[in-house]
C-alpha cells in the first residue's frame, strides 16, 4: 500500500514552556488497573514452560521461544557466543536446511524476529493462525537438532565480526558506549558487549559453540509464548508432538555474581565517531525484580521520556545546552542501572549540561513532584506498558519476557498498578537511597 | 548471504547423513522430517466502514475492538500537498504542522503537555492527496483528546513567530533528510514521474519552505480544513453512536464550506528509459529507484498487478530478491511496491547494490521485469504470491494506529470495499494468465531509473549506459553523460 512515495512530512512538536494546569485530567490510583490478559501456562516434562495466551480479534498466531540465555553467561574469552547462536539457529537443523527457517515463515505472509541481549534470547514468529504448526515443527526442531558444522561456524564468526567492523565503523559514541558499560559493571560477564570482543570471536571453535548450545539451548532453559488466535486443544496437542519428547538439559550454570561499578573515567574519542564531546551518567539501582523498581520507573519517565520531560524541556529546549540526549533504565538480570547520555556542541556546554542534570537530581530528592506532573508520568508509563502487549508478537514476548524475570505470572495483571500507584513521597525516597554515587564517563574530542 | 557456502552444504549433506546413518539424530520421529500440513484457512471477520455523517458534512467512521484501554484518531482533511499553490509547494505540508503548534487560549507547549497528560502520541502526514492527524491515547481521556482535537482543527493562531519556528524545524529536517539516499531517490523518481502535474508539488526541497507566510496558510487553511471536507476514523474499544455523540459535541460548531477540488489531470507514463544520477558524495553504495506511473489501475487490473508485484518483488522470497542478493550478490536488498494516489498508481523498484555494480543491477532488475512480461509466471509462483498476500493480511492491520491508517488511505483514495471486506476474494480470484495480461498492458519497461550514490565511485560503473542525466537534490538538471564522452 502507500508508504508515502513522496511527502510523508513528520513533525513532532517541541514545546516551550513549563507551566500548565491540566486540573481535568483523573488522577491516578482511584481505579485500579487490572491487565485482562488470558494465560495458561503449565510445564512439559522435559521442563519446557509453555504460556498460551487466546486472542480471536485477527486469524494471526504468534509464537515466541525465549532462552534463558545471554551474553552474561559467556566465559571470560568466550565472548560473542550467544549472538552468533542466534545467527546459527537460522543456518539449519536436522529437518530444515539453511535459512529454510526464514523462508518457510515468510512464504506463509509471516513475519519474524530474534534479539540476542544481555540475558536473555528470544525468537519470535508471527504467522496467519492456521499456519501454527508449522511455526512450532520449525522451532521444534532447532531446539531439539541445530546442526553446528565447521562451515556455518566459520561463517557465523565472518559475519559476527563483520557486524563488529561496521558498528565500531559507522556507529558514533559506539566505543564510549562500551567503555560505559566496562565501569559500570567490571565483571566480564556483565561488561562485555553483546556481539563480542573481536579476538575472542575469532578464536571461537565448533566445540565452543556446541557446548554452548548444549547447555543453554534446552527445553528447561527455555519458555514457549504463543499468543493469538489459537485452538487450545490442538495446541496443546501440537505442543507435545513436537517439544515432549526434547531432552532436557544438564546443569544449567548460573551467571557469575555482579561486583560494585568504578566510578569516573574520561576517554578521548576519535571525532569522525564523536561529532561533539559529551558524557555517560550512570547509577546502579535496586534489583528489577524488587519493590523499589516501580518508583525508579516513574522517575525515568518524569526526567527523561517524552518532550515535555524534565531533563529534555531543560537542556535540549530552553537552554538548547545539549544537542542530543537519551537515557532509560537498563535491565541486565538482577542488576538494573540507570543510564543518561549527552552530546553538546563544546566541552562547556557538556559541562554546564551535567549541572544542571545533577541540580535536577538534587531537586527530585527534595521536593515533591506535583500531582500533574506525576499523573503525566504515569500516562506516558502506562501508554507503554500497554503497547508491549498491543500485537499478538508483542503479547508472545511480552509473556515470554515475564516469565524469565521470574516473577510469578500470576501477579501480571497487577503489575501496572505497582507502578501506577506509585507515590510523590516514595519518589523522593528512592531517590536519595539510589541516586547518591554516579559513574561519569566523559567524552572529549581529539 | 554468502553463497559459496550453500553449495557447500549441499555437497556435506548427503556425506553426513552416510555417516550418522543409525546414530540417535537419525532415529526421530516421522512428523519430523516435513513440515505439517496447514489448518483450513481461518475466516477473516472485518468490521464494515461505512462513515456517518454529523450535520454539517463531518464524517466519523468507527472499528470497533477491545483489548487494549487506548483509542486511535485519525482526523483525514482531503486536501494534501496537490492543491498547494503552484508557486508555493509545502503549503499543505506547514499548514498542518502548524494546527499544533497553537490554538486560542493554547501555546504549543501546552498543547504539547496536553498530549502527554492522555499519554498520547500525536503525529501529522501530508500525502499528495490528503493529510492526517494522527492521535493516540488513553480511552480514559476521549474528551480531553477530543476537546484539543477541535481546538486545532478549529481555532489555530498561525502566529508568525510559531509559523517561523515550524519553518526553521521543516528547513533543517529536510536538508538532514539530504544525505537520505533512499529519500533522496525517492524524491528525484516522483519529481521526473509527476513532471508538471499537481502531485510534482510533494516533491519540494528546503528551499521553497522561506516562500510560504501566514496568509498563504491561513488561506489554505480556510478553503480546505472544513468539516465536509474531512473524515474523522476511530479504533477502540468505542461504539458508533457513542463516537457520534462525542464527536458531535466538541466538533458540531464547525461550519461547513464547499471547497473546491479541481479534477487532477491524468498522468502520462515514460514511454523512454530515462535515467539520472545524483551525486551523494561519501554514499558507500548505490541507491536505486526505478518506476512508472500505471495509471489508471482501477477495477479488474488492480489485483493481478499486487500479486505481480509480490512475484517480483514484495518480499525476501520474491524474484528480485532471491537474484540480485542470494544468487548474484550484488545487492543489500531489492523489492518492488505499488503505491496508489487517488489519480494513479506508482510501481517501483528500490534496490540498494554494491557500487561497482549498479549497471548490472540495473540490468538485472530490467530482466526480471521484461521476463514476467515475456513469461507467464507459473501456476505455482502465483499461488505462493496469493498466500503470501492472504496470510499477511491481518498482520498488517493488528494495531489499532495500522488499521486506522489502512482504513485512512481506503477512505482518503476511494479504493473501496474493493481492498477492504473484499481483498480475501480478489487477490483469490487472481490467475497466471490474468497477471500475464497486466504485465504485457502496462508500460513496466520504459521506466524512469533514478541512482544516488558517490559520483566520483559510480561514474565509472555506469558508462554502458547511452545517456545519463545527471542532477542536483533539488532536481535541477546539471549535465548529461553520454556513452563514450568525458563529463
Amino acid at each position: 500500500m502507500n508508504k508515502g512515495l513522496i511527502s510523508k512530512n513528520r513533525l513532532l512538536i517541541l514545546g516551550l514552556f513549563l507551566f500548565l494546569l491540566l486540573g481535568d485530567f483523573p488522577a491516578h490510583g482511584q481505579e485500579k488497573q487490572r491487565l485482562s490478559l488470558p494465560i495458561n501456562q503449565y510445564k512439559l516434562g522435559n521442563g519446557l514452560q509453555v504460556i498460551l495466551s487466546e486472542d480471536y480479534s485477527l486469524p494471526v498466531v504468534s509464537v515466541a521461544v525465549a532462552y534463558n540465555v545471554g551474553s552474561i553467561n559467556e566465559r571470560p574469552g568466550k565472548t560473542g557466543l550467544a549472538y552468533l547462536l542466534e545467527n546459527l539457529m537460522f543456518q539449519g537443523s536436522q529437518n530444515v536446511s539453511r535459512m529454510q527457517h526464514i523462508s518457510f515463515i515468510h512464504r506463509t505472509g509471516g513475519d519474524l524476529n530474534a534479539t540476542t541481549t544481555e540475558d536473555k534470547t528470544i525468537f519470535q514468529q508471527t504467522v496467519p493462525s492456521h499456519q501454527l504448526a508449522l511455526v512450532l515443527w520449525l522451532e521444534s526442531d532447532r531446539m531439539k537438532s541445530l546442526e553446528i558444522t565447521a562451515a556455518n561456524v566459520e561463517q557465523a564468526k565472518e559475519a559476527l565480526i563483520e557486524e563488529i567492523h561496521h558498528r565500531k565503523a559507522t556507529e558514533p559514541y559506539f566505543e564510549s558506549f562500551l567503555t560505559f558499560d566496562k565501569l559500570l559493571y567490571p565483571n566480564v560477564a556483565y561488561g562485555h558487549p553483546v556481539i563480542g570482543n573481536e579476538a575472542d570471536v575469532r578464536d571461537l571453535t565448533v566445540e565452543d559453540v556446541k557446548d554452548f548450545y548444549a547447555t543453554f539451548y534446552t527445553p528447561n532453559n527455555a519458555v514457549l509464548s504463543i499468543a493469538g488466535n489459537i485452538d487450545k486443544t490442538k495446541a496443546e496437542q501440537d505442543i507435545r508432538k513436537y517439544f515432549e519428547t526434547i531432552q532436557m538439559g544438564q546443569n544449567i550454570p548460573l551467571p557469575p555474581s555482579p561486583t560494585p561499578s568504578d566510578k569516573e573515567a574520561t576517554i578521548i574519542a576519535k571525532e569522525s565517531l564523536a561529532p561533539l564531546p559529551g558524557f555517560h551518567i550512570g547509577y546502579r539501582i535496586a534489583s528489577p525484580y524488587s519493590q523499589d523498581f516501580y518508583p525508579l520507573k516513574i522517575i525515568e519517565y518524569i526526567l527523561l521520556r517524552g518532550l515535555t520531560s524534565r531533563l529534555y524541556k531543560k537542556l535540549i529546549i530552553r537552554s538548547r545546552i545539549a544537542r542530543s540526549l537519551s537515557g532509560s533504565i537498563e535491565k541486565r538480570k538482577e542488576l538494573a542501572t540507570f543510564k543518561i547520555f549527552v552530546s553538546s556542541s563544546n566541552e562547556m556546554m557538556a559541562e554546564r549540561s551535567k549541572r544542571v542534570i545533577f541540580s535536577e537530581i538534587n531537586k527530585l530528592k527534595s521536593s515533591l513532584v506535583s500531582e500533574e506532573e506525576l499523573g503525566k508520568a504515569k500516562n506516558i508509563f502506562k501508554m507503554d506498558y500497554l503497547n508491549q502487549y498491543a500485537t499478538s508478537a508483542d503479547k508472545s514476548v511480552f509473556l515470554a519476557e515475564a516469565f524469565l524475570s521470574k516473577k510469578s505470572l500470576d501477579h501480571l495483571p497487577d503489575e501496572l498498578e505497582n507502578y501506577l500507584s506509585v507515590d510523590h513521597y516514595s519518589l523522593i525516597r528512592i531517590m536519595r537511597r539510589y541516586f547518591t554515587n554516579e559513574i561519569v564517563l566523559d567524552v572529549k574530542i581529539k | 548471504m554468502n553463497k559459496g557456502n550453500r553449495i557447500k552444504l549441499t555437497v556435506i549433506l548427503p556425506l553426513l547423513s552416510l555417516f550418522l546413518w543409525g546414530s540417535p539424530l537419525l532415529s526421530q520421529e516421522r512428523f519430523r522430517k516435513s513440515p505439517p500440513y496447514p489448518e483450513p484457512l481461518a475466516e477473516l471477520k472485518l468490521p464494515e466502514i461505512k462513515p456517518s455523517f454529523l450535520t454539517n458534512g463531518l464524517g466519523v467512521a468507527v472499528i470497533q475492538r477491545d483489548g487494549l484501554p487506548v483509542i486511535s484518531l485519525k482526523v483525514i482533511i482531503f486536501a494534501g500537498e496537490s492543491p498547494s499553490l503552484k508557486e508555493l509547494p509545502g503549503m499543505a505540508t506547514l499548514t498542518a504542522n502548524m494546527l499544533s503548534r497553537g490554538v486560542s487560549y493554547l501555546t504549543a507547549s501546552q498543547i504539547e503537555e496536553i498530549i502527554e497528560s492522555v499519554g498520547g502520541n500525536f503525529s501529522t502526514y501530508t500525502y499528495p492527496d490528503y493529510s492526517v492527524f494522527s492521535f493516540t491515547f488513553l480511552e480514559e481521556f476521549l474528551d480531553n483528546a477530543l476537546d484539543l482535537m477541535s481546538k486545532m482543527m478549529l481555532q489555530p493562531t498561525f502566529l508568525r513567530r510559531e509559523i517561523e519556528n515550524i519553518k526553521r524545524i521543516m528547513y533543517y529536517d529536510l536538508h538532514e533528510k539530504n544525505k537520505d539516499p533512499e529519500f533522496v531517490a525517492e524524491r528525484q523518481l516522483g519529481r521526473l514521474l509527476f513532471r508538471n502535474h499537481p502531485y510534482e508539488k510533494s516533491t519540494f526541497n528546503e528551499d521553497v519552505i522561506k516562500n510560504l507566510n501566514q496568509a498563504d496558510l491561513v488561506s489554505f487553511y480556510d478553503r480546505y480544513y472544513r468539516p465536509n471536507n474531512s473524515l474523522f476514523v476511530l479504533t477502540g474499544n468505542i461504539n458508533l453512536q457513542t463516537a457520534i455523540r462525542k464527536v458531535s459535541r466538541y466538533f458540531s460548531t464547525w461550519r461547513r464550506k464547499e471547497s473546491e477540488h479541481p479534477s487532477l489531470p491524468p498522468l502520462e507514463p515514460y514511454d523512454k528509459e530515462k535515467i539520472c544520477l545524483i551525486d551523494l558524495p561519501g554514499a558507500k553504495d548505490a541507491t536505486i529507484y526505478l518506476g512508472n506511473i500505471v495509471s489508471p489501475l482501477r477495477g479488474q487490473d488492480v489485483f493481478p498487478f499486487v500479486v505481480l508485484n509480490q512475484v517480483l518483488g514484495g518480499t525476501h522470497t520474491s524474484r528480485l530478491f532471491m537474484n540480485l542478493r542470494e544468487s548474484k550478490g550484488y545487492a543489500y536488498y531489492a523489492f518492488s511496491e505499488l503505491d496508489f494516489f487517488k489519480n494513479c498508481c506508482v510501481f517501483f523498484v528500490k534496490a540498494k547494490v554494491r557500487p561497482e555494480v549498479t549497471y548490472p543491477s540495473i540490468m538485472e532488475i530490467l530482466r526480471e521485469i521484461e521476463k514476467i512480461t515475456k513469461e507467464k509466471i507459473p501456476s505455482p509462483e502465483i499461488e505462493q504470491a496469493k498466500s503470501y498476500l492472504i496470510g499477511n493480511f491481518p498482520l498488517q492491520i493488528q494495531t489499532f494506529d495500522k488499521l486506522s491508517s489502512r482504513i485512512s488511505e481506503i477512505e482518503a483514495l476511494g479504493l473501496g470495499e474493493e481492498h477492504w471486506s473484499k481483498y480475501y476474494e480478489n487477490i483469490m480470484l487472481v490467475s497466471s494468465e490474468r497477471v500475464f495480461e497486466i504485465a504485457r498492458k502496462y508500460p513496466l519497461l520504459t521506466p524512469v531509473v533514478v541512482i544516488v550514490g558517490d559520483r566520483n565511485i559510480i561514474s565509472d560503473h555506469i558508462q554502458e549506459f547511452e545517456e545519463v542525466f545527471v542532477y542536483n537534490n533539488k532536481g535541477i538538471l546539471q549535465y548529461t553523460i553520454k556513452k563514450g564522452e568525458d563529463e
